[in-house]
């Protein structure tokens, strides 16, 4: 029955390349989720260019992080629209898991998994491709992530040890191993040490120059420090969008001058 | 703070009330350990386990091997059936099963672990032996065995599976995983030393249970080794409950206390195994 109904996508996602939007590798509207009876997200419309650093902004419990879980599929009876490099995320091709490699979700809380460093590197790839991993794979995304140099002489030794600053870049290195076509982290840097924050940005910065990054934080000087587009949420809505030069001198909405002021607001 | 001399004396009192509490709930058992040890181990001859059973005396002299080797058939049969069922059941749970469901299913398995062995002996005796017609066999007695380690192993195989951190499954299914690969490759490696664990106390049950395979698998003397599944065979466990009856037979009574020594080791190495995993995964 799976496999009848994934080649039945693969059709339709094959014969209506939807909307062609150009230059856009994201576009979602209208998305609305209720978990437990409650809405959390309500009527989400956004888009993320081909590359570029996206912040997601707003106070705690304003569903940033449901939104990045609707994003990678984790969450997957949202209501809407959601249209990933111009195909329905419905009809993915390949299903819902290989859209998946294509979110690449980072997750707050580093979870890595207790095996090597080059385990986990390899972790979501498949079992050919962790036999024998494409040469130069490894090297590559860990530098992407800027743990290569501190790692790379124990490449066969246990995660585990690894600090949490650590840990977290290696998840970045794990979900770009699948090369994602976007990058979707939640609160990256949230409890970690100045120089893993440090790391952790200016590895983003870079990422951001080939793929689109949506980076939630509610961290204002953070947002600052990496700029790009300014998504700000409350309350399950999007609130304000603006490129940060605008969203931190001028913003347009009271609720954002409040979060710039208090970092916290009150929408509902 | 200075804590008044009231309370240390106080403190002295509890605590040798405590100990002399808990004396006898250690004395106990330990005092039939050894009253078994210095019984049994005098009666224990080499050629028990190594000679041939004799047919003489309805098998109450010669070897014990026959029942050594029916017990664990017993207890492996039983092992065979429950384990990958219980895996299947606590899997379903996982990922399967509405919340509702997983109370349910929670509630139910607290329910069957309470209910008395030899009910399930009764129904095995009812359906498998006589209205499936298998007779007194291995297999009626390793399924009545399974079931009664069943909800035991389900439990195990469920909280063994919810101390996985779910950041950890959350990562994998977010990297494209699907539900078989997750189990395979992050919940078993991580899940494996409780899974371990539990069944080897599901063992150490399945060898200690006596009623339910008493008229259901096993028989008094005359059997070797099974031919069959279908064929009875003898235990351990209810061969030192024949022998007891003898109680006017110097020679029975013997050889029920070496086969109590033998039992006791057969559970005690399990029991032991089982916790000895538990440090290494406590410590890893
Ligand atoms: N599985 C869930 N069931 C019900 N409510 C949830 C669930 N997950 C999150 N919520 C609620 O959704 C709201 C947004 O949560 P979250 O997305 O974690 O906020 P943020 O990441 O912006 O701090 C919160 O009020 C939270 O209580
Ligand atoms: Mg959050």
């Amino acid at each position: 029955m799976n496999t009848k109904r994934k080649t039945s996508d693969m059709l339709v996602a094959t014969a209506q390349p939807a909307t062609t939007t150009d230059g856009v590798s994201l576009q979602v509207s209208g998305l609305k989720l209720s978990l437990g009876g409650k809405n959390i997200l309500r009527d989400i419309s956004f888009s993320l260019r081909e590359h570029g650093i996206n912040i997601l902004i707003g106070p705690s419990g304003a569903g940033k992080s449901t939104l990045l879980r609707c994003l990678n599929q984790l969450h997957a009876d949202w209501q809407g629209e959601m249209l990933i490099m111009n195909h329905h995320a419905r009809q993915w091709p390949g299903g819902t898991d290989a859209l998946r490699h294509q979110m690449g979700l980072i997750a707050q809380k580093p979870a890595v998994f207790p095996c090597s460093i080059e385990k986990n590197v390899t972790f979501g790839l498949s079992s050919r491709e962790r036999k024998h991993p494409p040469a130069g794979l490894i090297e590559r995304v860990l530098r992407q992530a800027v743990l290569w140099d501190e790692v790379k002489d124990r490449l066969h030794e246990s995660a585990a040890i690894l600090s949490i600053g650590q840990q977290q870049r290696l998840c970045i290195a794990r979900a770009l191993a699948l090369s994602p076509s976007m990058l979707l982290l939640d609160e990256p840097t949230a409890s970690l040490d100045p120089r893993s924050k440090q790391l952790i940005e200016a590895s983003l910065s870079q990422l951001a120059e080939t793929m689109p990054l949506l980076c939630v934080t509610h961290d204002i000087e953070q947002a600052q420090r990496l700029g790009g587009q300014i998504i700000f949420m409350c309350d399950g809505r999007i609130i304000e969008i603006a490129s940060a030069d605008t969203f931190f001198t001028r913003p347009e909405r009271l609720e954002a001058r409040e979060f710039l002021r208090w970092s916290t607001c009150d929408c509902s | 703070m200075k804590l008044s001399p009231f309370f240390h004396v106080n403190n002295r009192i509890a605590k040798t009330v405590t100990v002399l509490l808990a004396i006898p709930a250690l004395l106990l058992p330990a005092a039939c350990l050894l009253y078994i040890l210095f019984k049994g181990i005098p009666a224990l001859h080499w050629d028990m386990l190594a000679g041939t059973a004799s047919a003489v005396s309805f098998g109450a002299i010669g070897s014990l091997w026959p029942q050594v080797a029916g017990s664990l058939l017993l207890m492996l049969g039983a092992c065979m059936i429950a384990a990958p069922v219980a895996l299947g059941i606590a899997l379903f749970h996982a990922l399967c099963a509405s919340a509702r469901q997983q109370r349910m299913l929670l509630s139910l398995l607290h329910l069957l672990q309470g209910i008395p062995p030899i009910v399930y002996g009764l129904c095995g005796l009812i359906v498998l032996v006589h209205m499936l017609h298998w007779g007194i066999c291995l297999l009626t007695g390793a399924i009545i065995l399974a079931v009664i380690i069943l909800p035991m192993l389900v439990l195990n195989t469920v909280h063994a599976i919810d101390r996985i951190p779910l950041e950890r499954t959350e990562a994998a299914r977010a990297l494209g995983m699907r539900d078989g690969q997750i189990v395979r490759r992050v919940w078993l490696p991580a899940a494996w030393p409780s899974l371990l664990t539990g069944l080897l106390l599901g063992m150490a049950r399945a060898l200690s249970e006596t009623a339910p395979i008493l008229f259901t698998a096993t028989v008094f003397s005359g059997i070797n080794w099974p031919d069959s599944l279908f064929s009875p065979v003898t235990s351990l466990q209810t061969h030192i409950f024949y022998l007891a009856q003898e109680g006017a037979n110097a020679q029975a009574v013997n050889i029920a206390w070496a086969s109590a020594v033998i039992l006791v080791a057969l559970v005690t190495t399990f029991s032991i195994s089982a916790s000895a995993l538990r440090k290494i995964r406590v410590g890893g």
